[in-house]
Parts: structure tokens; C-alpha cells; sequence
């Protein structure tokens, strides 16, 4: 059971997004060569770091006057006695797996009483793509994406009031529920009420002890064209048919474009949900009539539609696609002038999927993590299935998201080479599923850990591909399918550890890189400010890294520097402070191990492009990584 | 000064059990009402300049948390359950502080010579000001029938004393807060007793108005008032060869351009839905109420969640600076300032 199973209900609101923007490129993260100057807003390509739109991003998401559509009067909320929740970039060289953490979910009653509450387990976005058509407002996000995953440790209060929420209470399973929500037309521009804003929209529903958290075993439709451009000209969506084969559901939450960020979605004419006849081993372009059993119209153009059901609609199926449908793909199409139809999204090629549940891995040196992998076809399981593993690199390495630094950072900031050394992390070439279609990949970091081979990082990435053994030929996979794994570098905790030798960089580094933190609270700079500010520090380095307000906020230390940094906060030298040390205990920082391809190839980005997730594609592009996709930029 | 109706004394006087806790609830919120025009005041201060008054106006805020701290803990001690996530529990900004009669009127406003001056001082002021060179330009008018905060918190005293040990209760009460991690040992204590209590009262009074014979609160920390003194004076207080004070200590500089142009007492209802300046001051008194609801939880069972309060109140620092940088659109260049309406549903943009 999942968000698609009943019963479910749906909410639509705002969501802020208040990310920092510094840490967009990695060259940054060099303390030798940053200046102040990397700290100035900048939403053009005038001064030193272009399109630096939100330097003093607090990194918090959260949730603002969402509604639960289907329950007059009931909001969907954050946390009511603590911090809001943290939007975390996995590293600045993987800016593509961002996820939510410390976020708490409540349903709220008109007067303000919390009826259900649960802790959001972190989980990164999917499906990106370039969803708004108009270019908008200058530096409008045009990308889209969605977030799946559970609610746990789920308190339900007093509910006897609504009948929808005691069947959901009993539906569910293991104090979870499964939440997705949608985010668009979301906005950079520090001139717009919208700056740091976008719309959401999704649903909740139960939970299944044993599913995956992050998709639904189902029926999965990935895009086909030029990513992040689908050639159907609609977004990945998801489906399942429900157990007695009577009724399918579909999730079209993320896959009709929008013209502008807040006109709603954008009319591209009828739209079906239908079955193929057969079962072609190819993504088809255009089907005939005869060969595709419609199931029924996307009421998508209905006012309120979107709002009311976040995009999920339940269809009944009539005999002749009850029967097709378990051997057959699902597709989207729209009638074409000749009788024909235009095939926008097909089920995946013979039905079959695999996929990580979750995709995202920090691992500190000696420890074994492990990823669950379930793989379908037609959304039965595959027993037994073989699933294939590699090295790959995904959408990670390069410079991150920034252009080219005017003038270049001094000295100059090499852009390090990742996933070396290759040994660090260790996983196993192939693992073999159980009846049920699920398996585990153990990812093991070895003792010593990565070392620093990217100097100015005190961690590596890696990334790990997948796919089934008995993939067919011609097999059209999502590419933000792959594992991200972060593995922080080794560190011993000295006996006596000292700022100048233990501490200054680090502090140093995330003082240029979080000014609203080094400005307003803290100077991370300053030995004599850093101290005066002990308790606090104590408490955020001390806090779990699932509470909003842990520190580093950006989740990017492993165990190694963060027990060095609260030894450090609670020793005391003789003047009753933590010792300071002498300047000569500096350690020298080693130079990165460079990547010279991402070193040749920085693009040269008009100023629009220069930011976060579009940089990151541009940069992509340039590096022949994925096709040359066009995003329109403003005409002004 | 703020002036008491001075049956507020009678009533504690004369009064059981319950009048105590009543006042006792009560003086948790006289003490909180200060925190929100002093944390304005402080927050309105750019990094970088004026310094010495943000860190002075800072030990203050964070002995005002101290305060109601121990106003909290006497009440648990004695039965009471604290209420402190209600929508009356924060005052009408401007308006008078909780129980004062007085003409005194609070607002919530940047920092400025005149605001420490007219109002600060004002609320800090003891019955009788140690005299020091040269003297605070303030002078207080002498009014005939009211009584003083050092009054109340004396006639709890002398009324706790009066009902004895049998008011405590251990076992009934939710715990108390005494987190050494924030307060040393020798400010925040269990309160166990009559005399402990009283002890406890004592550490408020004398943080706040200082001893009858000493600004100094202890060593050379001046009270509130005195403190707010050095910042109106610009100079820090010393003891002068003739036994007496003065203002003539290290300089407290005052850079007028390094305070943001804050508009006095914002509103939510006064920005549009959809405006920069609407979500931000709603984000600024949603936060505020969630500071409030965690140090609920933490005065009403859960101590270990002053952690959250306390984070909570470090991301407030961070979210007024983008309220403090949005135009109010009010004209003269005027900025947004924090607003501290109990809120309980985030929100700002269009539905």
C-alpha cells in the first residue's frame, strides 16, 4: 500500500525552499582562495560570482497555508514546538539528490489542534524535468520534480470527527504513512514574493510494512527524448493496479506541464490513460486505434482538478483491458487528426522495473550500509531476478553548479576528481533477488575511508548504476536512477584537540560558506567569537543528524570531525576555553586530485542558467554527459 | 518604572494558594513581556558595529529567560502548570507590560539612544536609582499610590514564607527546568522549599534592579538598569574614588548607521498576502509561537526541550534578517520589523 492506495487524501499550498547558494560551487569550499565578495546576493552576471541568488539561504523547507483539499477546514503543517525543516544538497559535485530532513508533517483541525503527526523521513526529489513551458519571470526554476517517502513515528490524536482519517488510521501499517508531493514553479528572484517559493501538491496515504518508501511497486512510465525534455512533452509518472485487477491508479501529479509558475496546468488537449494490445519491444511513438485499449480521460482541464486530486485518479477498467493489463503497457496518449494516437508516456519497455528504494548513502569510514532493490514486471514481482551493478558518475562531478568565477579564485580552486580512489567503497557486482523481487546491496567503506583526495573536501562521492540482468535491448531507464553515496574521510579524534590544528578549517569553511550563520550568530572565523558561543555550538553538534537544527546543517562531516569538533567544545585549557593552539599546528591542506575534463569543459552560462539545478545540467551537457536539452531563457 | 496597582499586594497578602500561583504565572509573563522589545532592539543592530550594546543588550535578554525561568520553576514547585503558549500571553505591543497601571508604554522598535532611555530604563527602573555621575537624563515622576516590581516579587516572598513547606509539592508537579548546559548551578536550582524559593527571587531582583547600595548585580556586572545606563551614557559604569559610580568607564560606541530602519510595531495584517514582507513577518511570528509552544512543552513535563526552545531561539536571530532587509514599503526607507502575534498556522501567500 502507498499514497496511491486508499483511502489517500490531498493537499495543495506553498513551499519554501530557503537554500543557500555559495556551496553551489564546489571551488568555494577552497578557504585559500574565498573572498568576501563570494558572499554578495547577485541575480546577474555582473561581479564575481554570477547568479549568487540566495547567499544567506538559512537551508530551511518548510510547508506555508497548505490545504488538505478533501477536508474542509484541515491544513497540512510543520513542526509546532521546533525548527522547521532542512533542505541538505547531497555535496556541492551531486546537487541532484537534495533531501528534506527534520521536517515534521501535522494535520491540523480549523482550531488549530494537531489531529496526525510524524517525522518525514528524509528522502531526495525525482523525476526532475523542465515542466514550466514559458520561460516566466527572470530566474523563474522551470524544473519540476517530486518527493515520495513515509511519515514515521505517526501519533494519531483525536480524529472521531473524521471518518477518512480513522479508515486511514486503520489502513496503515507500522506507525507510518506514505506521503508525495509535487514542486514546481518555484522561484529565484529576490524581486518576487514568490523569492525562495514554489507551489506543492500532493497526497497521503497508507503505508504497507515491507513496501518500498520512495516509489510504489507498480507501473512506472519514464520519458523518452533529450532529458530533462520528455519528447511527449510530459513528466515520469507511476501507477498501480489494484489487487482484484478491477481498477487502475494513476499518478499524473508531476507529469503535465505548466505554462507559467502560477497559471495552473497547461492545456496540451485530451489526454487518455490506455493499455497496449501487445506487448512491443519498443517505446512507440504513435498507435494506431486498434492497437491501444483506452481506459479513460484525464479529467486534467476540469477547474480544480489538479488541487482537489494532486493529479491521482482512479480509473475502472472495463473486461477488455482487465485482461490486457497485466501483460501489457500502460500508455498515455492523445488523439491525433487522423485517428491515430500520439503515444506521450509508455510503461517501461516488457513492463519490468528495478529500483533502489532509497538512492541516497553518507558513510563513514568501516561501516556497512545496505540498498534494497526491488524489481517487477508489469508490478508483479520478479523472483530471483539478477541485478547488475557498476561504477558510474550519474549527474555528479564537475564544478557544481557555478560558471566560470570572474576573475578566477585566488589561488586558483581546482575542481577535484570524484569517486577515487575507487576502492574507499566496495559493493558487490551483482545480487540476486528473493521471490519476492527484493534484494540487498551491501555498501561497504573501508577502514581508512576515502582519505582526502579532493584536499579542500573532507569526503569523496561515489556513485553506483543499476539495472537488471534480463533488461531488453533498447530498455529506455530514468536517468537519476543510481545510487549517491558520500564517504567521509577518516578521522581520529586527538587527545587534546586545538583550533588552530583541528578546528579553524573547518569553522573557516563553513563561515564563508553560511554567512547567515558566521554574520548573525556566530563568526565561525573567530576563535574569541566561536568561544563565546560554546553552548549552542555544544548542542547543534551534538544534535542527531534526523534533528532540523543538527549541525553542519549541510549533513557533510562524518562522525570523525564531528566527535573532534564537540571534544574540542567541551575541553578546557588553562583559561578555562578550549584550547586554542598555535598558528604553526595548521595542517597544510592537500591539493586535490583534479578532474580535467571538468576542468576544460566549465560552459560558458548566460546568467539565468547560472544557478543551482540548471547550472548543473548545462554543465552536464557541456561534458557530453547528457544531450543537449534547451531551456528557454528570459527574451528580457 | 513599572507601577503596580497596589492591590495586587493585598491580594497576595491576604490572599491563598491559588492567588500565589495566579501571580505567580503572572510574573512569567511580566518577565517575558521585556524579552520581545529587547531582542528587537538587539536583533536591529547590524553585525559589525555597535558591538559592546548588542552583547550588553544580549546579557540581558538572556537573564530575562533566567527570570521567568524561576518564576516558572516556583510555580511548578507549588502545583501551578505555567501557560505560555496562549494568544494572551504575549502582551498588545505597544501597550503597557503585564500588570502595570502606569503610564509606561512598550512598543516593539529598533534600537535607538532614546528607546533604551525612555523605555528600557524605564521598565529596569528600581524604587531608588543609585545615584551615578552624570546622572541618566531620565527622571522618574513621583506618583502617589502604586507599587513596584521589588514590591511584588517581596510580597510573594514574605506569602511563600507565610504558606510554608506544605506548598510543595514533589511528586504532582511536572519537573522542573534546571539545565546547567544554559544557567550555572548557582543562578538555577531546584526549588525544593520556602527559603529556596525566596533565594530564587532574590537572584530576579537583584539582576534586574541591583542591590540598595550597588548597581552591580555581582562583581562588576551592573543590573539591567545600570546597564542600560552604560548604553544611553556610552560609557561603562566604575566605582569612583569617593565611594560612589560613575559612567566614565570603556566607551560603549553608538554607530546610528548600523542599526536597521526597522517600522515600529508591525503588524502581519498590515502587509499583503503574497508580499515578501507578508511571509517573512508571518515566518518571523510563526517561529515566535513555536518558541513559545517548545518552552510550553518544556515548563509542562518535558525540560529536555529547552534545547529546542533555545535552537529556536538562534533561528529567529536568522529569520529576522531577512524580515529587517525587506522594505516595508511604509516610505523613508523604512524596513520590516518583527512582529510577536501568537500564530499558529504558517502561512502569508495566496490561497
Amino acid at each position: 500500500m502507498s499514497y496511491l492506495d486508499s483511502p489517500r487524501l490531498h493537499f495543495r499550498g506553498w513551499f519554501q525552499a530557503d537554500v543557500s547558494t555559495i556551496n553551489n560551487d564546489v571551488r568555494f569550499f577552497q578557504n585559500a582562495s574565498f573572498v568576501p565578495e563570494y558572499q554578495q546576493l547577485n541575480q546577474n552576471d555582473k561581479g564575481l560570482i554570477q547568479n549568487n541568488w540566495n547567499p544567506e539561504g538559512t537551508g530551511v523547507f518548510r510547508f506555508l497555508d497548505c490545504a488538505v483539499t478533501s477536508l474542509d477546514g484541515i491544513t497540512v503543517q510543520n513542526a509546532t514546538a521546533r525548527a522547521p525543516g532542512k533542505l541538505v544538497d547531497l555535496d556541492p559535485q551531486q546537487q541532484m539528490v537534495s533531501q528534506i530532513w527534520g521536517m515534521q508533517i501535522r494535520l491540523v483541525d480549523a482550531a488549530g489542534k494537531t489531529l496526525v503527526q510524524g517525522e518525514y523521513k528524509p528522502a531526495a526529489f525525482t523525476n526532475l524535468w523542465l515542466r514550466q513551458q514559458d520561460e516566466g519571470l527572470p530566474n523563474d526554476q522551470q524544473l519540476a520534480a517530486v518527493y515520495q517517502s513515509v511519515i514515521e513515528g505517526v501519533q494519531w490524536f483525536d480524529i472521531s470527527r473524521f471518518p477518512l482519517l480513522q479508515s486511514l488510521q486503520s489502513a496503515t501499517q507500522a506507525g507510518q504513512l506514505s506521503i508525495n508531493f509535487n514542486v514546481f514553479g518555484y522561484s529565484r528572484n529576490n524581486m518576487v514574493p514568490r523569492y525562495t517559493m514554489g507551489h506543492v501538491v500532493g497526497t497521503i496515504g497508507p503505508y504497507l510494512q515491507g513496501e518500498p518508501k520512495q516509489f510504489v511497486r507498480g507501473r512506472q512510465f519514464i520519458y523518452t527524448g533529450n532529458w530533462p525534455v520528455p519528447a511527449g512533452g510530459m513528466g515520469n509518472m507511476q501507477a498501480k493496479v489494484s489487487s482484484n485487477g478491477n481498477t487502475v491508479t494513476a499518478d499524473f501529479g508531476n507529469s503535465f506541464p505548466i505554462e507559467r509558475a502560477n497559471s495552473g496546468l497547461k492545456d496540451i488537449g485530451q489526454v487518455f490513460l490506455g493499455v497496449l494490445a501487445t506487448n512491443p519491444p519498443t517505446i512507440l511513438s504513435t498507435v494506431s486505434s486498434g492497437q491501444v485499449a483506452l481506459i479513460g480521460e484525464v479529467p486534467y482541464c476540469t477547474g480544480g482538478w489538479y488541487d482537489r486530486t494532486a493529479g491521482v485518479v482512479d480509473f475502472e477498467l472495463n473486461s477488455n483491458a482487465r485482461q490486457l493489463i497485466p501483460a501489457n503497457p500502460l500508455v498515455v496518449v492523445s488523439p491525433a487528426a487522423d485517428g491515430s494516437y500520439t503515444v506521450r508516456l509508455q510503461e517501461t519497455i516488457d513492463g519490468q522495473y528495478m529500483r533502489a528504494d532509497n538512492f541516497v548513502y553518507r558513510i563513514d569510514p568501516g561501516q556497512t550500509q545496505h540498498i534494497e532493490f526491488y524489481a517487477d514486471r508489469f508490478g508483479a514481482p520478479i523472483a530471483n531476478a539478477t541485478i547488475n551493478l557498476s561504477v558510474t558518475q550519474g549527474f555528479m562531478g564537475g564544478a557544481g553548479g557555478g560558471k566560470t568565477v570572474q576573475p578566477v579564485t585566488r589561488p586558483r580552486a581546482a575542481i577535484p576528481a570524484i569517486a577515487t580512489p575507487a576502492d574507499a567503497v566496495q559493493w558487490p557486482t551483482s545480487v540476486t533477488a528473493d521471490n519476492q523481487g527484493h534484494a540487498t546491496a551491501p555498501i561497504v567503506a573501508s577502514a581508512e575511508g576515502p582519505g582526502t583526495p579532493r584536499g579542500y573536501l573532507s569526503s569523496q562521492i561515489y556513485g553506483i548504476g543499476y539495472q537488471l540482468a534480463s533488461q531488453p535491448a533498447g530498455y529506455v531507464s530514468n536517468p537519476m536512477n543510481y545510487v549517491s553515496i558520500l564517504a567521509y574521510s577518516k578521522k581520529e579524534a586527538p587527545e587534546t584537540p586545538t583550533w588552530y590544528r583541528d578546528i579553524q578549517y573547518l569553522f573557516t569553511q563553513y563561515g564563508n560558506l553560511y554567512p547567515i550563520m558566521g554574520r548573525y550568530v556566530v563568526n565561525l572565523a573567530d576563535y574569541h567569537d566561536v568561544v563565546r558561543r560554546i553552548s549552542i555550538l555544544e548542542l547543534a553538534f551534538s544534535l542527531p543528524i534526523e534533528e532540523p537544527d543538527h549541525m553542519p546543517v549541510t549533513r557533510d562531516l562524518g562522525a570523525g570531525d564531528r566527535a573532534t569538533i564537540l571534544k574540542w567544545l567541551r575541553s578546557r585549557g588553562p583559561d578555562g576555553l578550549p584550547p586554542l593552539g598555535t598558528p604553526s599546528q595548521s595542517p597544510p591542506v592537500p591539493p586535490p586530485i583534479v578532474d580535467e575534463q571538468a576542468e576544460a569543459a566549465l560552459p560558458e552560462l548566460r546568467p539565468e542558467q547560472a544557478a543551482g539545478k540548471t547550472a548543473v545540467l548545462l554543465n552536464l551537457e557541456k561534458r557530453g554527459r547528457i544531450a543537449p536539452f534547451s531551456q528557454k531563457g528570459p527574451s528580457k | 518604572m513599572i507601577k503596580l496597582d497596589p492591590q495586587i499586594l493585598t491580594k497576595i497578602q491576604l490572599g491563598g494558594l491559588p492567588d500565589l500561583r495566579y501571580y505567580l504565572q503572572k510574573a512569567v509573563e511580566l518577565e517575558h513581556s521585556t524579552i520581545p522589545p529587547y531582542l528587537t532592539a538587539m536583533f536591529s543592530l547590524k553585525p559589525g558595529v555597535n558591538h559592546t550594546i548588542a552583547t550588553l543588550i544580549h546579557s540581558i535578554v538572556v537573564e530575562e529567560m533566567l527570570h521567568m525561568t524561576i518564576a516558572a520553576n516556583i510555580l511548578i514547585a507549588i502545583g501551578g502548570r505555567p501557560e505560555i503558549n496562549k494568544r494572551g500571553f504575549i502582551p498588545e505591543y505597544p501597550g503597557p507590560l503585564p500588570m502595570n497601571i502606569g503610564d509606561l508604554i512598550v512598543g516593539i522598535e529598533a534600537f535607538s539612544i532614546p528607546l533604551v532611555q525612555n523605555t528600557f530604563m524605564a521598565i529596569e527602573e528600581p524604587e531608588d536609582p543609585i545615584h551615578i555621575q552624570p546622572p541618566p537624563t531620565f527622571a522618574a515622576a513621583a506618583q502617589p499610590s502604586y507599587a513596584t516590581i521589588g514590591q511584588f516579587y517581596d510580597a510573594i516572598e514574605k506569602k511563600i514564607l507565610d504558606l510554608g513547606s506544605d506548598i510543595f509539592v514533589t511528586k504532582t508537579a511536572p519537573p522542573q527546568v534546571v539545565n546547567h548546559h544554559w544557567f550555572p548551578p548557582s543562578k538555577l536550582f531546584p526549588i525544593t522549599g520556602p527559603e529556596i524559593a525566596c533565594a530564587a527571587i532574590e537572584i530576579i531582583k537583584t539582576e534586574g534592579e541591583g542591590t540598595s547600595t550597588s548597581p552591580f548585580q555581582s562583581g562588576h556586572d551592573p543590573a539591567h538598569y545600570y546597564k542600560f545606563g552604560e548604553i544611553v551614557n556610552g560609557r561603562r559604569i566604575v566605582r569612583t574614588p569617593n565611594g560612589g559610580y560613575a559612567y566614565a568607564g570603556e566607551a560603549v560606541l553608538f554607530d546610528p548607521a548600523g542599526v536597521w530602519p526597522l517600522k515600529p510595531n508591525c503588524k502581519i495584517d498590515q502587509f499583503k498576502k503574497g508580499t515578501q514582507a507578508r511571509t517573512r513577518i508571518e515566518r518571523f511570528a510563526y517561529s515566535y509561537s513555536t518558541l513559545l509552544n517548545s518552552l510550553h512543552d518544556t515548563f509542562n513535563g518535558h525540560p529536555e526541550r529547552i534545547n529546542a526552545a533555545i535552537s529556536m531561539m538562534y533561528d529567529l536571530r536568522v529569520f529576522a534578517v531577512s524580515l529587517m532587509e525587506t522594505d516595508a514599503l511604509a516610505g523613508g526607507g523604512l524596513t520590516v520589523g518583527p512582529s510577536y502575534e501568537f500564530v499558529d498556522t504558517a502561512g502569508g501567500m495566496p490561497g
